[in-house]
């Protein structure tokens, strides 16, 4: 079973706006570095993952984890309400505890363990 | 929801009560029947086998036969481990999501 988190608001901007605050310094991460495209790596300052996919300004989805932990999945969708409203969906999971074995580095500088070789089972 | 809320939901709720989280703690020194537990709490065997129910039904303990009697133990790490990385990561989102909408509102009634 994968262990999963899911969490919805409605946020009184449109996706532009929330989008450029959710992938800006200040909000997941004083010091966020993002490389907006798949495989890109992703520097939350105590964290460290990459991008798996990235869709202005509908959709975001990236691991993160501490170094020498296992990485979990972080998936923003960010969809219209209206004109100026945005429903934020988020939804972190962590993946099946077998596939710990895998070991997979992840492609940047970090030391957490899943890498793109595992989206195909996340 | 799938795994996550509504369980979480279902273990806050059996923790509310302070009878039952002095009961899993007794448990968690060691695996105990409710006649046993009764023996150190101000209520009855009734109230206990009651408080055991409600804990057993949020995954928290496990029940095994002991005679005629039930025995109960902790269920083992890997839901108290699930359990508690839903509560500790959906904790960071509320709050994270929280300050999202903050900074989004101060926005709105300041535009750039």
């Amino acid at each position: 079973m994968t262990d999963q988190i899911e969490r919805e608001l409605v946020l009184p901007a449109p996706p532009e706006q929330v989008w450029e605050v959710i992938t800006g310094p200040g909000w997941l991460a004083d010091d966020l570095r993002l490389d907006l495209v798949p495989g890109g790596d992703a520097d939350f300052g105590d964290r460290t993952g990459w991008v798996e996919e990235s869709e202005a300004p509908e959709r975001l989805v990236f691991w993160w984890g501490e170094d020498g932990e296992p990485a979990t999945r972080v998936e923003l969708t960010l969809q219209p309400q209206g004109d100026d409203r945005t429903r934020l969906r988020v939804v972190e999971s962590r993946p099946l505890e077998v596939l710990d074995v895998t070991g997979i580095p992840l492609p940047g500088s970090g030391g957490s363990s899943y890498g793109p070789a595992m989206v195909a089972v996340a | 929801m799938t795994l996550g809320t509504g369980h979480t939901d279902a273990v806050f709720g059996a923790l509310a009560d302070p009878t039952r989280r002095r009961l899993l703690s007794a448990i968690s020194d060691h695996p105990a029947t409710a006649t046993e537990l009764a023996g150190g709490v101000p209520i009855s065997r009734q109230a206990v086998v009651k408080h055991l129910s409600a804990l057993a039904e949020a995954g928290l303990l496990e029940r095994e036969r002991a005679g005629r009697e039930v025995r109960y133990r902790v269920t083992p790490a890997p839901l108290s481990d699930a359990v508690t990385w839903i509560a500790q990561v959906g904790a960071q989102w509320d709050t994270r999501l929280a300050s999202l909408a903050h900074t989004l509102e101060a926005r709105q009634s300041q535009p750039t």
